[in-house]
């Protein structure tokens, strides 16, 4: 009986990940091609494509394109969501309101905001340049298309997405530390910078950092705004799983892809590893 | 428990059953009918109106099944990927073909297709890169279903304006008209170029998505002296990297100058609307955009058409549009259904009626050269005398890799990330790799 009621859990496990994961391991030792053909053992020929320097290593490149977009974003994001959540923690009037509009962001699909981006941003009609326009400037930034920018105009969107998903795990650290602590440090005549450096950030730490984690695992993912801006074939802003999806599904090589796929998980694997570690070492230490 | 488990199991087999009811239901009423998958599009609706016609004829219904653009060929090449197609005929892009005829997925109309209609009718250019496998071999993998060239649509208005040729004249020396080769092109959309008046000289085919950007610029290259490589040994270098199309892809950003801002990414959709809002002189495009121009009010009485410019007498148009390949994934008498609706749809009378259609154009010959077709509307004239200059990107079947090449290293030199010269020197080097993994160059 006991099992019966694990039992459906583990099916769907089975069937949704650990299947998909197995099959996605042997495709990418195979020569599999999604528009048919039979798909022959290649042995590690996959694996080797990915890591040489063909293609004008655009494994390389999509790996630095990532890497710079995980880093930006998690670090801008953690940044503004905690200032914001400094900012917000205190009650005063309208919070409510405030709070539902920095949320409304983090509640649209990331494709109907990387749409909606492209409407904002555009260089033709968009709100953004035309305003810019109007302030007197004379050759608006090419948001979308501008060599130099499109990245950046992509981080922005997912700065403003996901902002405020940090912010309300910053307002949930800071709510979470006990008011006598500061109470005992008012008593201490401890100043606000030391107060700040010495109670908030650090028990604030472990749930920033397991902020961070989420953000950075769902940033090396990123895909949806790439696909509604630029199209997952533009050098400038290719990440791994755009190139993923070039190789797969437009390229057809669906050996490679899988290839492309497993390694991205194993890096995806070692930075959650990293940052759970640093979590335990973290709540170890304060407990 | 029991009677959770009986509930369950009655469920299973109730939906079990509804599946198996609606799958013969659906063997039943495919039994006379034909599924036609297309893009999104006008032309699909008439082709849909032209199947509703043979319905009526025939008592074979035709479902015309319409995909957006951004996903069509995914979920094409997704469906063949499955033992039996949902669908009995694809509508495919001219680069398909060869991808199709290839890996099992079209039907070889080499025995059949001469018979079930006249191919000495039908365009030799259109023959040539929208049913032959491998191009100018004689073997058919597709028919004809909507022919289609690259274009211009340009301000009819703004040429014919009095002022506009005078200042035109004392600026260049000559009559301001319709350019005839890319070096008075360039100096019409340096002329119409101004910002502070929100009108710019031109756009051209520049989007990184799909295709766009590769289908607007090989036409400058091909008239520039470049070309893709070597259709018998498939090498590359010192074709795509040659001196011309160096030149070619620095005169395509020579003219990007004279285009509004973002004009380095503007796909099919951007170039019609920076048309149709005013901002643009001449806007490249397939012609099958033209009669949306023309059914707008606010373009109607505005908007001419014209032919490529050439280089010199070098004059070479990237060819668009699609043909009919039966799925070879569907049973043999579904295929038969298949051939009757093609073998009616390019007869001639019928053809008549395609190209009443919205973008219907067709390669018919005896209708192409007849004046009631080139007078019918605006952009007919042009569209007709393109087709002797059309010519295609590669087709063989790894074609959407080195598309997907070419998009890379020429936007890249449209961002000004690499030289042209740099960037054509790398997507020579890419190609050759693209053809030596599949085994086409030695």
């Amino acid at each position: 009986m006991k099992y019966g009621f694990v039992a459906p859990a583990l099916v769907l496990l089975i069937a949704m990940n650990i299947f998909p994961l197995l099959y996605n391991i042997r495709l990418s030792f195979t020569s599999a091609n999604l528009s048919g053909g039979t798909a022959s053992f290649v042995g590690t020929r996959n694996y080797g494509r990915v890591f040489e320097g063909s293609d004008d290593n655009r494994y390389a490149a999509a790996i630095r394109t990532t890497a710079k977009f995980v880093v930006c974003a998690v670090a801008i994001e953690l940044l503004l969501g905690f200032a914001l959540a400094m900012v917000l923690k205190d009650r005063f009037p309208g919070k409510t309101a405030v709070l539902t509009i920095l949320l409304i962001p983090m509640m649209l699909s990331p494709a109907v905001m990387g749409l909606y981006a492209n409407l904002l941003f555009n260089e033709q009609f968009g709100i953004i340049n035309r305003t810019i326009a109007f302030l007197g400037a004379e050759h608006p930034p090419a948001w979308l298309t501008g060599p130099g920018v499109k990245f950046w105009t992509i981080l922005l969107i997912d700065t403003w997405m996901w902002t405020p998903f940090m912010m309300l795990i910053a307002m949930a650290a800071l709510n979470s530390i006990p008011r006598y602590i500061y109470e005992a440090a008012e008593v201490d005549r401890a100043g606000a910078w030391l107060v700040f450096r010495r109670i908030t950030l650090p028990m604030s730490a472990p749930l920033l950092g397991l902020a961070a984690l989420l953000r950075t695992t769902d940033a090396l993912k990123q895909f949806d705004y790439i696909m509604a801006v630029t199209g997952p074939n533009d050098a400038a802003t290719q990440t791994l799983s755009a190139l993923m999806y070039q190789v797969m599904f437009k390229n057809a090589h669906t050996g490679l892809g899988s290839a492309y796929s497993c390694v991205v998980l194993v890096i995806v694997i070692a930075l959650a590893s990293v940052f759970i570690r640093y979590i335990d070492r973290i709540q170890s230490g304060s407990g | 428990m029991r009677r959770v488990v009986l509930i369950g199991l009655v469920l299973a087999t109730a939906v079990f059953l509804c599946n198996g009811c609606g799958k013969a239901k659906k063997e039943d009423a495919g039994a006379q009918s034909i599924t036609i998958w297309w893009a999104q599009w006008a032309p699909a609706d008439g082709l849909q109106e032209l199947g509703n016609e043979f319905e009526k004829e025939t008592g074979i219904a035709v479902k015309v099944h319409q995909i957006p653009w951004s996903s069509y060929q995914d979920q094409v090449f997704l469906n063949f990927g499955n033992r039996q197609t949902d669908f009995d005929i694809v509508v495919g892009d001219s680069q398909w073909i060869g991808r199709g005829a290839t890996q099992g997925l079209y039907l070889d109309l080499t025995d059949w297709l001469p018979g079930a209609t006249d191919m000495t009718k039908v365009h030799p250019r259109a023959k040539k890169y929208l049913c032959e496998y491998p191009a100018g071999s004689g073997k058919y993998f597709a028919a004809p279903c909507e022919t289609d060239a690259v274009g211009f649509s340009y301000r009819k208005d703004w040429f014919e304006d009095p002022k506009e040729k005078e200042a035109f004249k004392a600026k260049y020396g000559r009559e301001l008209a319709v350019p005839d080769t890319w070096a008075e092109f360039k100096d019409i959309a340096e002329f119409f170029t101004r910002p502070g008046e929100k009108r710019y000289g031109c756009s051209l085919l520049t989007g990184r998505g799909y295709d766009s950007l590769t289908m607007g610029f090989q036409q400058i290259m091909w008239a520039f002296g470049g070309a893709w490589g070597d259709e018998g040994t498939f090498k590359v270098k010192g074709f795509v990297d040659s001196a011309g199309a160096v030149e070619a892809l620095e005169f395509a950003k020579q003219l990007l100058e004279f285009a509004p801002e973002g004009a380095a990414n503007f796909d099919y959709g951007k170039n019609l609307e920076v048309f149709m809002n005013g901002s643009v002189a001449m806007a490249m495009n397939y012609f099958a955009f033209f009669p949306g121009i023309c059914a707008s009010e606010q373009m109607t009485d505005k908007a001419g058409f014209f032919m490529m410019p050439a280089k010199g007498d070098n004059r070479v148009i990237s060819l668009g549009g699609q043909g009919f390949s039966i799925s070879k994934k569907v049973p043999a008498s579904r295929q038969e259904l298949a051939k009757k609706f093609i073998a009616w749809f390019l007869k001639t009378d019928i053809q008549k009626k395609w190209i009443t259609k919205p973008a219907g154009f067709t390669a018919n010959t005896e209708i192409l050269s007849s004046d009631e077709f080139k007078n019918a509307t605006g952009y007919n004239a042009p569209f007709a005398g393109s087709l002797d200059y059309l010519q295609d990107f590669w087709n063989v079947p790894a074609y959407n890799e080195l598309l997907a090449a070419a998009q890379r290293y020429i936007g890249e030199a449209l961002d000004g990330a690499r030289e042209p010269k740099e960037a054509l020197g790398e997507l020579a080097a890419e190609h050759e790799r693209i053809f030596k993994d599949a085994g086409l160059l030695k």
